[in-house]
């Protein structure tokens, strides 16, 4: 899976998990900053996530992740 | 022509804003970031206020914002409760938008380790570029129950009523426990605040706002680390005397890392931080107290009641045994029982019935009902003699709790003398406590708990009393000290440098020589006359004694050559690696009382001198006092005054007075040396001799330890 199609499937949770319009969620967007993310919400994030790839992820690691680009990265590390 | 409104300060925005942004708010309920939201808007706060809440339309019907940025209005306070890794973010659009006051609430920062110390430093920079105060973070946020701001911007569980009392804490849970117990007991506060890490505004920025403050009385103070203690003395002494002066009130508990190293002195050893502050906040007009109770029922007392004209006060009370037991407890904490006039006996006698007792403390008998209290407390109210009045009850099955409470209401408000009550128990008693709380006339469980109270009230008045003092430095050769410190080697200075230090200084040193060979020392001798003593000198050895390295007492030439002799052969086995400088060789001190004066740099106050009973009792007893350097003469004065032997050097059991002005000079004159030379960590002078004041004080032996450049 290439980098552009994570980045696109991560845009995806991240609306469905957060309600965040689409566009406004940026490579760059900040999930507490820029999306309101709530502490309940970025656990969710980080369980939706493990369900849209298949993977499983160090909470603790990908909870540090600030940014939908961050985490599509973290997300692409784990696929390879 | 009408004048411009002046700007407010930094600290004005943050306790009366006219309007505030969250930023970070959740839509959780029951968590921090919606409390925070919810408590500012449920406290009717009259400014307007902005939920900045990215993603969220509206927060509790309000309209929410993406950005702080976004806000078309100005912002005079952001309250960020955003996770600490995005608070940068949140208080660098602050700056851009002009915000000049915040309140970081969340954790994260300096106290989580280095990671957290670094953000809270970039967040610092983020302030000083921006011209932001900054409360927190790390804290439980900041209320303000005036009427025309009713602020509450903290999570605590609701807004406190509102009160005379300013709180400022350290802790923020401890600030949740204090708002839970102030409710319970009708405490209202002016304003409330848990300042965190301080990593902006400090302790001192709010002792000195809440100075200024009208609507605050009394300053209440819970500390965990003095960081800057020199500038908390400083602020106190500016706040509790003067126009306008406020006591302070403060719990500190803790003790800086610093303190925890032993030290090699006895003044350090002595000085451990907690017995420093003690003395030193007593010193600045800090009334300093070990708990919550002990806080709050000075506070009220102070808060609720007139000033007491002096220290005398009448009891009036149900029951014998509790009326003795308030007695003792009043006079041990230094508050007088007077007689009453004649006059005052009369009028009881009139108002009571035979087997009452008329003297203080006035026994109105256990069937005693709410008329027989009120004619009691009007005569001893009204009595020249009486300052201030204790009224305790005990649950009689006669005893009308509530009308008694309602009358003591009724009497305190013409009353220009402070009342106090003790209702004795707990479930009986309740609705009469409940009456007298409610007035604001301070009810204490216990009579022991009220004299207490009355004593810190009592030293509040006493230290308004005394007039402000001014440092006089002593005359000194401060050139020929230096020539002696500059360039000395971290540790110990030889004997014979540090008697110049102090002789350069003024103190009594007894004339002395280094003497390199037992001619010599016997040449000095003759000079200086007989009897003498020789005390070695070399940088390795610092206990003199432990070696045999000291010779008391010796007559003549002779005493002097077999004494040299005999020191240099022991020292050769007992110190074989010590390099032997010479002796120092000085007439033999009479006997006298044996003081020690010590100096040592404290982590938060900086240089402090000690006194107390020295020589081989230092140890022993502990008798020793503390005082910032440099000291007034009042200070001085007071530091001898201060320790429990004291009585010995005034000439106890027919004994001559010791010369105290003596000491006084050289504890001036120490403050002096030690603040003026930084590179001096530790001195000991132990022991002074002090005689009559007709042979006056000598050093009769000092350490001076030299700070290394670590």
């Amino acid at each position: 899976m290439d980098k552009m199609e994570v980045e696109k499937r991560v845009i995806k949770v991240v609306c469905h998990v957060l309600g965040a319009d689409p566009a406004e969620v940026k490579a760059e967007s900040d999930f507490v900053f820029d999306l309101g993310a709530e502490s309940a919400q970025s656990v969710g994030l980080v369980t939706a996530f493990e369900a849209e790839f298949g993977i499983e992820m160090d909470h603790e690691e990908a909870l540090k992740v600030q940014t939908v680009g961050g985490a599509a990265d973290y997300i692409a590390t784990q696929l390879t | 022509m009408p004048s411009q409104p002046t700007e407010p300060s930094a600290l004005d925005l943050i306790f009366s804003p006219r309007s505030v942004a969250v930023l970070g708010v959740g839509a959780t309920p029951g968590t921090v970031p919606n409390d925070i939201f919810c408590n500012i808007l449920g406290s009717g706060f009259k400014g307007v206020l902005y939920p900045v809440a990215p993603g969220k339309h509206s927060i509790n019907a309000v309209r929410a914002y993406r950005y702080v940025t976004d806000i078309d209005d100005t912002v005079d306070l952001a309250v960020i409760v955003f996770p600490a890794n995005v608070c940068e973010k949140a208080l660098q659009q602050c700056g851009e938008k002009g915000v000049r006051a915040a309140i970081i609430i969340s954790a994260g920062f300096r106290e989580v380790g280095p990671e957290g110390a670094a953000r809270e430093d970039r967040v610092k920079d983020l302030c000083r570029r921006y011209g932001i105060a900054l409360v927190g973070p790390n804290c439980l946020g900041v209320i303000n129950t005036a009427p025309d701001v009713m602020l509450n911007a903290s999570f605590a569980r609701g807004m406190p009523s509102a009160g005379r009392i300013g709180f400022l804490s350290q802790s923020g849970a401890l600030c949740t426990a204090v708002l839970d117990y102030a409710a319970e007991k009708h405490i209202g506060f002016s304003k409330f605040v848990s300042f965190g890490n301080k990593a902006g505004v400090t302790e001192i920025d709010l002792m000195d706002y809440l100075h200024r403050d009208p609507q605050t009385d009394v300053i209440l103070l819970y500390l965990e680390e003095l960081r800057d203690g020199r500038g908390l003395i400083e602020a106190a002494r500016r706040i509790t005397r003067g126009p306008g002066a406020k006591p302070i009130l403060a719990i500190k508990s803790g003790r800086t890392p610093q303190g925890a190293h032993a030290a090699a002195s006895h003044t350090g050893s002595l000085a451990g931080e907690d017995a420093v502050c003690d003395a030193v906040f007593r010193q600045a007009g800090i009334i300093r107290v070990a708990s919550i109770e002990e806080l709050f029922n000075a506070a009220i007392l102070y808060a609720y009641q007139p000033m007491p004209a002096d220290n005398r006060l009448a009891i009036v009370t149900n029951a014998g045994g509790p009326g003795v037991m308030a007695t003792d407890a009043a006079v041990s904490a230094g508050l007088r029982i007077p007689r009453f006039e004649p006059e005052t006996t009369l009028k009881l006698k009139a108002a009571l019935p035979a087997a009452a007792n008329t003297k203080n403390p006035v026994d109105v008998i256990g069937d005693a009902r709410a008329e027989r209290y009120v004619a009691a407390l009007d005569a001893v109210l009204a009595d020249p003699n009486v300052d201030e009045v204790l009224v305790i009850l005990t649950p009689q099955s006669m005893t009308d709790i509530p009308e008694i409470a309602q009358s003591i209401c009724q009497v305190q408000k013409t009353a220009a003398k402070p009342i106090s009550c003790s209702f004795m128990g707990a479930a009986d008693v309740r609705p009469g406590i409940t009456i007298l709380q409610r007035a604001h006339i301070p009810h204490y469980v216990l009579p022991e708990w009220a004299c207490q109270a009355m004593a810190h009230v009592q030293a509040i008045r006493q230290w308004r009393a005394q007039p402000a003092e001014k440092i006089d430095p002593a005359p000194v050769d401060r050139a020929a000290a230096e020539a002696v410190l500059r360039g000395a080697p971290a540790g110990y200075l030889r004997e014979d440098q540090a008697l110049a230090v102090l002789e350069a200084y003024g103190f009594p040193v007894p004339a002395a020589k280094l003497c390199k060979t037992a001619d010599e020392a016997v040449a000095w001798g003759d000079r200086i006359g007989y009897p003498v003593v020789l005390r070695v000198v070399s940088p390795q050895i610092v206990h003199k004694f432990d070696v045999k390295g000291v010779a008391l007492n010796l007559a003549g030439a002779d005493a002097v050559r077999t004494a040299h002799r005999q020191m240099m052969d022991h020292l050769a086995t007992a110190a074989p690696e010590a390099a032997i400088v010479g002796v120092i060789v000085r007439r033999m001190i009479p006997p006298g009382h044996e003081v020690i004066l010590g100096a040592k740099r404290d982590p938060a106050f900086g240089p402090t001198v000690m006194f107390g009973l020295g020589g081989i009792f230092v140890e022993i007893f502990k008798d020793v006092t503390f005082a910032l350097a440099p000291l007034s003469r009042q200070a001085a004065a007071r530091a001898v005054r201060e320790i429990a032997a004291y009585p010995l050097l005034e000439g106890a059991r027919g004994t001559a007075k010791a010369d105290v002005a003596g000491i006084e000079d050289c504890l001036v004159r120490l403050g002096q040396l030690v603040t003026d030379f930084d590179s001096i960590a530790e001195l000991d002078i132990n022991p002074l001799l002090v005689g009559s004041a007709e042979q006056g004080c000598a050093v009769a032996d000092v350490r001076i330890r030299i700070a290394g450049n670590g």
